[in-house]
């Protein structure tokens, strides 16, 4: 594979002609390596669950049809597919986990370098959570809060707190259909329950508990990370930053964050700005400390402080390989275990915090809450003292950077659209509805060798806002649309269509909004919840003409994200399958049957041009059962078939 | 029906097993100035370096000839041919008759015309013969000297340093191997030799032998002297052309063939190192002096001298060889000369990987693959083929690239693709 | 007996059958066992793809096999059955035969060649068609390969 075909930025293709010219292996060598992948995976017809197998169904239908249980296609890849969902909502719920469990301790005073930075947030929170605010501490506030919300996790009945902010119409479908979720970790527990061998052998009845799950992650772990997050770390405003490889400085020390908690994240970027340690850098011959990011972790702190990002999923090693990073710091998720092998070959220490993400080849520096800031600042000194051991003549940093504006909240949408002096979301639902934009898209998810690293994100953005769809964008995708300049004002007018640029340009946005990490996907289903309360578009999500897509998803969470998005009313396209082909009942479930009980489907299609056109025709759809105005600037009727 | 073979190695004994394929009945006689025979000549250097027993050189079992039914004269030489009456004189004074003939008479070692060259120890290297003459000087020799660096002076070179002599290797031209590499392949080959202790001088020819009886060195063109107690000459071979002298048989450079392997007299055919036959890739009139073409040049002249009618496609210049576990295959042209060949190489000399193939009009012409030779044969398919590779060309540098990849082309051309084996693509890919 | 065909349309890329030739070349023909042997079992058969479409590349044994043709020391040879067997104390590891094998199906192991031999110790049945579970992989004759091929409604 040519580089060019690999990726789309330049950035990332300079690096790899470096990667090959030194011999260091890429996700993308790998990839090619493990080609041909086995069918029976990709088509999920492959199951592990027990010792009376492995066991594999052959589609061809001349080897084995059943397990050796008697498991049909259906029941395996709806089994798998389950799994998959579990383990998403695991990593999200785990994360929002640890932040209720810092604010916690935080409340209590028993950490260093944490404290509630937006109190406004903190005190509607616990209005919502039907805590009482008058007269109280914030820390006594905080602290119930956090006991509130940690005990979702544990829950065994009941609802989660934050699926009470859905509208009721939605509420009343997901009891109907026996889907509200009813505690974080006990939905999760009994998809491994129902997958085992022997139990849940029905598939609808499985993916429909599936879809629990992720409920319980979107509108429970999720939303709850990003919630105490807005609370001990301050909710995001709209903010300037910049994006690429050539964020890394020649002359200071260049410290990577990669991960996705910002209890790590956060507390580094405080620890960065120490006088001391700027003092020890410029000792050791730097200009300064600079800090960037990688996926998730790097959008949370872009979001709070304007924090550069050096790139997102696929260009964690080609950071390394620039030879210019002194430090790269872990936490969770997303982190390949091949870093340790390029971090080999130049001065880059890898350093992991997590209990539990442990790596061969990593130092491993346990992060502690009670102790944050003096061990972030610890990591920071190893940091600084590393840079004199950086190889000159290794140092290969691409000049690509470029501009950016995040930090779009759910708040801060109508803070914007309202204009000065009432907050609110009039604005944009009559724009909507009056057919200035045609509808929204939330693009997300990750990067895959399987797809030019960020072409699928990008041309489906720019198909969408070239047909007056408001595009917001979260994660991985978020920080490769930024890459290719569509998160500057300015883009408005290069690739928007009439109506969206009109909306930028009198507000100020960008036509591509970023608002935050994966778990922030909540921040959309916030959105869109408050897009139904303000009126005229339908009395539940799955009235809006909105839809969802994840063009170049990888991860399990991704799945979960998926899942939350459907059950909760919202069109949702993959570029890659699910691994479920294999079986047309589940496929047909997935992709025409969900529309009947969710009011919203799953498709996949790898063009993102192909993919754009099905949103656009869904949102279309939407918009004529809404009796809306048609679109304003309509271009060309755009239509599928 | 009597047919004579004159000639016993590659292509004479391949003619043997083509016409007992078609003819049980007629008789054979085989004539072979070696006594010795059976032999793979490309196994000499191999017993030469001590690692192959003597009845390992044999690549068909010791009662071959009883099997097949063939009278085998050796030790015999033909001395002169009447193509007028269909006979053969033999040195021993008797006379052959022959129906149909095939003259398989092979090709002797270049020695180098230079004072002091009768010495004893400046040895050819292609027979058996030879190989025992080295042998036995052996336990008297230190140095050697090897003149020539073409496959048979490296190989040469190789066996004598595993057995432990000193080896030096004069080399006229500015590289070794350059009959069968570029020079940046050969110099990968030269570098993992001089790491082992195999001397390397090029540039240089032997200009005077030294010594009384035997030799004791030699004088180089520069003027210096080497001493050395064997020279062993790998400067090319030369056809044996003297049976056919003065009977109008055509030849050139060596006997010149059609594409059914027929003389322009009749009922004589031709095959092997004697043998002038159409190279397959660059479409001149060539000798192709290659174990694998003897053998195949050998097999379709007998099926033709049987009566069965089948052209051969050509040759192709072919090495395959391996020094100190560094394998090189190449094929074809490999330094081509001309503004319409497209050079396409990737290396990494770190590890001693080269690949490189040379196209013409986006067909293969050569290809060089020093270390990853895995994929040789799939190109050689490629080049015998002729087929248009321009949708794989950036692939064939690759590591990864193997048959699977050419399968498109296989569907596309599927005409070329005929043998049975391809069917098998051809139909369910 | 017969050879082995494929199917290539049926080929999924699970490699059920390079694990299978490698354990029917083991000492121990235990899948447990095998892996830890000193003499690395090696398969065969390898599968290979043209750009996404999965192909187990292997030895055609050959009517004219053109690596008998190469072959300088008589170390590949045709048995009784028309098998293209290969006689690992006459290989000298000139690898002419992978310069000229078509398919590329030849390896090398311990500096020798290194290729298919249908299974000798099976009495009539061959490991890779065995373990095929789409079977892909066919035993039998050409003639029956394509009957096969003609039965089926694809």
């Amino acid at each position: 594979m040519k580089n060019e075909e690999k990726s789309i930025d330049k950035a990332s293709q300079e690096i790899l002609e470096i990667a090959e010219k030194e011999g260091i292996d890429t996700a993308w060598d790998r990839y090619e390596a493990m080609v041909p992948q086995c069918g029976f995976g990709e088509l999920g017809l492959c199951c592990r669950n027990c010792l009376l197998g492995p066991c594999r169904i052959d589609p061809f239908e001349e080897g084995p049809q059943k397990g050796v249980c008697g498991a049909t296609p259906e029941i395996m890849a709806a089994r798998n597919l389950i799994r998959m969902i579990a383990a998403g909502a695991s990593a999200h719920s785990d994360h929002g986990r640890d932040i209720a469990h810092t604010l916690l301790l935080a409340a209590q005073g028993k950490t260093k370098g944490y404290g509630v930075k937006d109190e406004q947030k903190l005190f509607s929170l616990a209005n919502e959570l039907g805590i009482r605010t008058d007269g109280r501490d914030k820390k006594e506030i905080a602290m119930e809060v956090a006991e509130k919300v940690f005990s979702e996790f544990g829950q065994q009945h009941g609802e989660l707190q934050f699926s009470h902010r859905a509208p009721e119409k939605r509420q009343a479908l997901w009891r109907k259909l026996g889907i509200m979720p009813r505690g974080i970790d006990r939905e999760i527990v009994e998809v491994m329950h129902r997958t085992t061998m022997g139990v849940d052998n029905d598939c609808v009845n499985l993916i429909t508990h599936g879809m629990k799950t992720a409920l319980g992650d979107g509108w429970g772990g999720s939303m709850i990370a990003t919630e105490l997050s807005d609370v001990l770390f301050g909710t995001p405003r709209p903010i300037r930053a910049r994006v690429n490889l050539g964020v890394l400085k020649e002359d200071e020390v260049n410290l990577v964050v990669h991960g996705h908690e910002p209890t790590l994240s956060d507390v580094i970027v405080a620890a960065s700005q120490d006088p001391e340690l700027i003092e020890l850098a410029r000792k050791n011959g730097a200009k300064g400390i600079n800090l960037a990011g990688i996926c998730c972790t790097a959008n949370e702190i872009l979001m709070r402080h304007g924090i550069p990002i050096a790139g997102n999923f696929l260009q964690q090693e080609l950071a390394i390989a620039t030879g210019a990073v002194d430090l790269m710091l872990v936490d969770v998720q997303c982190i390949m275990p091949a870093l340790s092998s390029v971090a080999k070959c130049f001065h880059t220490k890898l350093v992991s915090t997590s209990p539990k993400a442990k790596f061969p080849g990593a130092e491993h520096v346990e992060f502690k809450e009670e102790e944050a800031l003096p061990i972030a600042k610890k990591i920071v000194r190893m940091a600084v003292e590393n840079f004199t051991n950086r190889v000159k003549e290794k140092v290969n940093i691409p000049k690509e950077k470029m501009d950016l504006v995040a930090g779009f909240t759910a708040e801060s949408v109508f803070r914007f659209l309202g204009g000065k002096y009432r907050s609110t979301y009039r604005p944009l639902n009559d724009a909507i509805i009056n057919g200035r934009l045609r509808g929204a898209a939330g693009i997300v998810g990750c990067n895959n060798p399987k797809i030019t690293q960020d072409w699928g994100h990008v041309e489906m953005a720019k198909e969408l806002i070239k047909n007056d769809v408001l595009v917001v964008v979260t994660g991985c995708s978020a920080i490769a649309n930024a890459k290719a300049g569509l998160l500057k004002p300015e883009a408005a007018f290069q690739y928007a269509g009439k109506g969206l640029r009109e909306i930028c340009e009198a507000v100020g946005v960008p036509p591509v909004l970023h608002v935050g990490s994966c778990v922030d996907n909540s921040r959309i289903l916030i959105t869109l919840c408050n897009v139904v309360a303000e009126g005229g578009l339908g009395d539940d999500i799955s009235d809006l003409p909105v839809a969802g897509a994840a063009p170049e998803w990888m991860s399990e969470k991704a799945v979960a994200i998926a899942f939350y998005f459907v059950g909760s009313g919202v069109f949702t396209v993959l570029g890659n399958p699910f691994p479920i082909l294999g079986s047309t009942e589940v496929n047909d479930l997935l992709t025409k049957r969900l529309e009947e009980m969710v009011g919203a489907n799953f498709a996949f299609e790898p063009d993102p041009i192909k993919a754009a056109r099905l949103m656009i025709e869904h949102i279309n759809q939407k918009r004529e059962a809404l009796k809306l105005k048609p679109v304003m600037y309509e271009r060309e009727k755009v239509m599928v078939k | 029906m009597h047919y004579v073979i004159v000639g016993g190695s590659a292509a004479g004994i391949s003619a043997v097993e083509a016409i007992r394929s078609l003819d049980r009945e007629g008789k054979i006689t085989l004539i072979s100035d070696e006594e010795f025979s059976l032999y793979s000549r490309c196994l000499i250097t191999y017993f030469l370096a001590g690692k192959l027993a003597e009845d390992k050189l044999k690549y068909r079992s010791s009662d071959f000839y009883d099997k097949e039914r063939v009278d085998p004269l050796l030790g015999v030489r033909a001395e002169r041919l009447l193509p007028e009456k269909k006979n053969l004189i033999l040195d021993n004074g008797k006379e052959l008759a022959y129906d149909r003939l095939l003259i398989a008479t092979g090709a002797s070692p270049q020695m180098v015309d230079a004072p002091g060259s009768d010495k004893e120890g400046i040895i050819g290297l292609r027979t058996y013969r030879d190989a025992q003459l080295i042998n036995a000087r052996l336990d008297r020799v230190k140095r050697v000297s090897i003149l020539g660096g073409g496959l048979i002076g490296l190989r040469a070179a190789y066996s004598l340093h595993a057995r432990h002599k000193e080896v030096k290797v004069i080399v006229k031209s500015n590289q070794v191997l350059s009959q069968m590499l570029d020079r940046e392949a050969a110099d990968f080959v030269r570098r993992k030799i001089e790491q082992k202790g195999i001397q390397v001088m090029t540039g240089f020819a032997a200009v005077e032998f030294l010594g009384e009886k035997e030799v004791t060195g030699l004088i180089l063109d520069d003027g210096r002297r080497l001493e050395c107690e064997l020279v062993i000459v790998g400067k090319g071979v030369r056809p044996n052309l003297e049976l056919v002298e003065g009977t109008g048989i055509e030849t050139e450079y060596g006997i010149i063939v059609n594409d059914y392997l027929q003389t322009n007299l009749p009922n004589i055919y031709s095959a092997g190192d004697v043998a002038q036959t159409k190279d397959l890739v660059t479409g001149q009139s060539t000798i192709n002096a290659l174990w694998p073409c003897a053998v195949a040049q050998g097999r379709i002249a007998g099926l033709n001298m049987a009566g069965k009618k089948v052209k051969y496609d050509g040759s192709m210049a072919m090495n395959s060889v391996e020094f100190f576990g560094l394998p090189v295959i190449s094929i074809g042209i490999t330094r081509p000369k001309g503004k319409e060949y497209e050079e396409l190489a990737k290396r990494d000399e770190k590890n001693f990987v080269y690949r490189k193939v040379v196209l013409k009009e986006n067909r293969l012409q050569g290809m060089i693959l020093v270390n990853r030779i895995e994929q040789a044969g799939v190109m050689g398919i490629l080049m015998r083929k002729k087929v248009d590779v321009s949708p794989i060309k950036t692939m064939l540098l690759e590591d990864r690239f193997d048959f699977a990849k050419i399968l498109p082309i296989i569907k596309e051309g599927k005409e070329l693709f005929a043998e049975r084996e391809f069917e098998e693509a051809i139909i369910t890919y | 007996m017969g050879k082995v065909f494929c199917d290539i349309r049926k080929c999924l890329g699970c490699k059920s059958c390079e694990i299978a030739c490698a354990l029917e070349h083991s000492e121990s023909k235990n899948i447990f066992k095998s892996i830890r042997e000193e003499k690395k079992p090696r398969q065969r058969v390898v599968v290979r793809s043209t750009s996404k479409e999965p192909f187990p590349l292997r030895c055609h044994h050959c009517e004219d096999a053109l690596c008998i043709q190469a072959c300088m020391s008589g170390a590949m040879y045709k048995d009784e059955q028309g098998v293209t067997r290969h006689d690992p104390d006459k290989c000298v590891g000139c690898w002419m035969c992978i310069m000229v094998c078509p398919f590329g199906a030849i390896s090398r192991q311990d500096n020798l060649a290194l290729k298919c031999d249908l299974c000798p110790d099976r009495e009539d049945s061959f490991a890779c068609v065995e373990a095929c579970p789409t079977k892909a992989l066919f035993a039998g004759t050409w003639e029956e390969f394509k009957e096969k091929l003609g039965q089926e409604k694809r």
